[in-house]
């Protein structure tokens, strides 16, 4: 199974990943959705509920400036072909999407995590297109570290 | 995964604010004086140095002195700790993807 890494280079907002598996969607699905098996292949995980706009916490360890929790909140569930839910780290708000595509020789699930901008609560809708605004500009600052 | 946590919430912090934001976005296009972004922007030259005083604490810009201005400019390596985030959540993904797929061997169908 080769995991294909489809980040462009130019694209600083949003990671990408796309993966052929050898498994049918409802199993791939229930890798995604079930408590037990989430905390063996991504994170623990606490009071996941695959209700939309039902909150949970992954967590990790902490880290200095930060406790290790990983809040989230179910944005979208429709099994077993689509999951996208919040994916929130103190200040950086990103939402975290699974689509599952059926094929000949099992699934093919893409994960992208989008967003990687401020959370800014009370101004939610300007910070987030200034920050949309500001993609280009921050990508010439980005090329210019590099 | 998160050693620049607080690096990167600085960041985030002083670009959330949209004056803030604006005058990062002003010198992105090249280095300014306070009294260039004050007629720039409709702020007031406190308030403009305020802003430019949290942009340089998170790292995002510094600032170099001529006569009797001071020149701000965008720090490029301001932006690292962004970065160095994305890094981490690639590498993150990665490695979670890798054990998915060694789950889904060990799984009854």
């Amino acid at each position: 199974m080769t995991v294909i890494d489809k980040t462009a280079d130019a694209q600083t907002e949003s990671i990408s990943f796309e993966l052929d598996l050898r498994h049918s969607p409802a199993k791939v699905w229930r890798a995604l959705t079930d408590p037990e098996l989430l905390t063996k292949w991504l994170l623990p995980v606490t009071n996941f509920k695959l209700v939309p706009g039902a909150d949970f916490t992954f967590n990790t360890q902490p880290h200095p400036g930060w406790d290790g929790t990983v809040n989230c909140r179910i944005l979208e569930s429709d099994e077993p072909k689509r999951l996208r839910y919040a994916w929130v780290v103190m200040e950086l708000d990103t939402v975290v999407t699974f689509t599952l595509t059926p094929t000949d020789s099992g699934t093919r699930l893409s994960l992208v995590q989008s967003g990687f901008k401020p959370n800014q609560k009370q101004n939610f809708g300007g910070a987030r297109y200034g920050w949309k605004l500001m993609g280009g500009k921050l990508v010439d600052v980005l090329a210019e570290t590099a | 995964m998160q050693g620049a946590a607080a690096a990167e919430n600085k960041i985030f912090q002083a670009l959330a604010d949209p004056s803030r934001r604006a005058i990062f976005e002003s010198l992105t296009r090249g280095e300014a004086a306070v009294k260039d972004l004050t007629s720039r922007f409709e702020i007031s030259q406190p308030a403009v140095s305020q802003h430019l005083a949290a942009l340089k604490d998170a790292g995002l810009v510094n600032a170099r002195r001529e006569g009797r201005y001071i020149f701000y400019r965008v720090d490029p390596r301001g932006m690292k700790p962004l970065v160095d985030w994305i890094a981490h959540y690639r590498a993150f993904w990665t490695e979670s993807v890798d054990r998915l797929e060694q789950l889904l061997e060990d799984m009854d169908e």
